[in-house]
């Protein structure tokens, strides 16, 4: 039934008392990094002074800024000898996001993974094949390790060349599968083109969703076109990757771990916590994570904390779906952009103006983002290899930036809205197909 | 130097109205066109007009992006063949052009190439050495 019986059922009060053992321990590591070193002097905070969980709510936040500000090491306890790995955020303009683990951390991180994919029903028995980018991006190493840790028999195909998965499936008897939701209707589209469907032809069971917010609908119709249970999981880099929260096979609400995670749901406009059942933004601190910790970290995810127990037994509590973002980023192909990023390529090509829309499309039943961008009139020598050249140099740019490719519109200068100050420049019209 | 009229034009509906309006505005005469489209929503339109300069200045005035590309105009028979006799001609003095199009001068007898290419000059010469005849601008945009 549980991958660690004795952490997943514990009671409400030796969770909470495992949380304030665990938050001590944290303030311990934090205390010899920089930034947060500097923090508790401020606040007058010495690890071991927690006796209520309730404390933590003297920390200010922590935000992605505070993360960019102090690139590389600001967050840093451990000296780099200790360290395994590093995940970062892609990108060339301004600073990334980097998250260093030490071998406790990807061990911990790995134990969560499984755990997950244990609680969603997957075993040791299955044949696992992970759909997803590998590298700086957490999908394919987080997913790795936790399918080694669990047992199964990985296979890390990593993303894309729909043809080449299907044949992976069907050699190895594919039980499992991971993917963004939104490259699951493009690869049943290719079992159509073949001929082929997943029920008769794969031993394909379930698919594992998540890296990409959608709707029951788009889950149901995943579910329904490859005749598969679908189970959503929930992370960010920030806070490892995936395995932060899944859905058990209730599917109803994804168990966040909070033996490794203190939770918190805050308005977004007073930041003060929210009550269970109240939607608010996700506000997170890591428990059991040693080369950098972080405490109150504001995800800008949307969600609530589901009230009531669960069927399975499990006493951690459940996020809903994310139902949003209190900042401007957006999920497309899997990738996290923002609209700044975009913006910040723009600039370096001359041939362009400032000026440019995001308009988040599905087109034939695939999620693009098409970016709009003016072509300057005084560039415009009416030669149209040259603008097939731009268009060719902006996508590779704006691809390198993001990770996703973008279908780059040139426009006549003066046909996007003119834009000033809190401009809107992404327009989400995606048909909520997957 | 004989110049067409190049203008970026999104496929958008009356966008293109949009460009023969300013012309008609200022009494400007289309006499021959191409529009070029691509695959990614936006193409070029090319005309040939009795007046470039002036077309020109009333397309940028109006915010257009436009431009006046050198072209090389060349003459042929309006009569059967009349066009793959000069293609021939053309494809021995190893010339290749992007985009071409074409306007009859005198009904049954006289016809005009105008071809788009990569190194004007260096195409001019080639077309020279083969003894193509190039025609001056004022055969090309016709008499006002
Ligand atoms: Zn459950």
């Amino acid at each position: 039934m549980y991958w660690e019986k004795n952490y997943e059922t514990l009671s409400k009060n030796e969770l909470t008392d495992l949380q304030i053992d665990r938050f001590n321990t944290t303030l311990k590591y934090a205390a010899q990094s920089s930034f947060y070193g500097n923090l508790l002097q401020k606040l007058g905070i010495s690890p071991g002074d927690i006796s209520d969980i309730r404390q933590i709510q003297d920390f200010p936040f922590t935000t992605k800024q505070d993360l960019r500000n102090n690139f590389p090491y600001g967050f840093l306890t451990l000296p780099k000898k200790e360290l395994i790995r590093l995940h970062s955020s892609s990108g060339t303009t301004g600073n990334p996001t980097v998250i260093f683990h030490n071998r406790h951390d990807i061990d911990s991180w790995a134990n969560l993974m499984a755990r997950s994919l244990y609680c969603a029903g997957i075993r040791e028995t299955d044949v696992f094949q992970n759909i997803c980018g590998y590298g700086l991006f957490t999908g394919g190493l987080g997913f790795q390790y936790g399918i080694e840790k669990l047992g199964a028999l990985s296979i890390p195909a990593g993303a894309g060349n729909s043809l080449r998965q299907i044949k992976l499936m069907q050699d190895y008897g594919t039980t499992v599968a991971h993917a963004i939701p939104s490259y699951l209707g493009r690869l049943h589209e290719v079992f159509e083109m073949h001929g082929l469907t997943p029920q008769k032809d794969t031993l394909l069971r379930t698919l594992v969703i998540g890296a990409e917010p959608h709707t029951e609908e788009q889950r149901k119709r995943i579910e329904d076109l490859f005749g598969v249970k679908a189970y959503n999981s929930f992370g960010l880099s920030e806070m490892n990757g995936p395995g932060v929260a899944f859905e058990c096979i209730y599917q109803n609400g994804l168990h966040i771990w909070e033996d490794a995670y203190y939770v918190e749901i805050v308005d977004p406009d007073t930041l003060q916590p929210l009550p269970d059942g109240e939607y608010g933004e996700l506000v997170m601190t890591t428990l059991n994570r040693q080369a950098m910790p972080l405490i109150r970290y504001r995800t800008r995810d949307i969600t609530r904390i589901i009230p009531g127990k669960c069927k399975c037994g499990r006493t951690h509590r459940r996020i809903d779906r994310i139902t949003g973002r209190t900042d401007d980023m957006f999920i497309i192909k899997g990738c996290n952009i923002f609209p700044m990023q975009i913006e910040g390529i723009l600039l370096k090509i001359p041939e362009v103006g400032s000026n440019y829309l995001i308009n988040l499309e599905t087109i034939n039943d695939v999620d693009e983002m098409v970016v709009s961008v003016e072509v300057k009139k005084e560039w415009f020598k009416g030669d149209i290899h040259k603008l097939d050249l731009l268009t060719k140099q902006i996508t590779s740019m704006i691809r390198d930036e993001v990770l996703a490719k973008p279908i780059v519109k040139l426009v006549e200068m003066g046909s996007l809205p003119q834009q000033e100050g809190k401009a809107v420049r992404v327009l989400d019209n995606r048909k909520n197909g997957i | 130097m004989a110049y067409e009229v190049s203008i970026f034009l999104e496929n958008k509906i009356g966008h293109f109205e949009r460009i023969t309006h300013i012309l008609k505005e200022n009494n400007i005469n289309i006499r021959s066109m191409a529009l070029n489209n691509t695959s990614n929503g936006w193409g070029i339109l090319d005309l040939l007009v009795n007046s470039p300069e002036k077309a020109y200045n009333a397309l940028a005035d109006k915010g257009v992006s436009v431009a006046l590309r050198e072209i090389i105009a060349l003459e042929m028979k309006d009569v059967t063949g009349g066009l793959d006799d000069l293609l021939l001609k053309v494809s021995k003095a190893n010339v290749n052009f992007d985009n071409a199009y074409g306007r009859i001068i005198q009904e049954n007898k006289a016809a005009i190439l105008v071809i788009d290419v990569q190194d004007v000059e260096d195409s001019k010469k080639k077309l020279q050495e083969a003894g193509i005849q190039m025609l001056d601008d004022k055969n090309v945009y016709g008499i006002e």
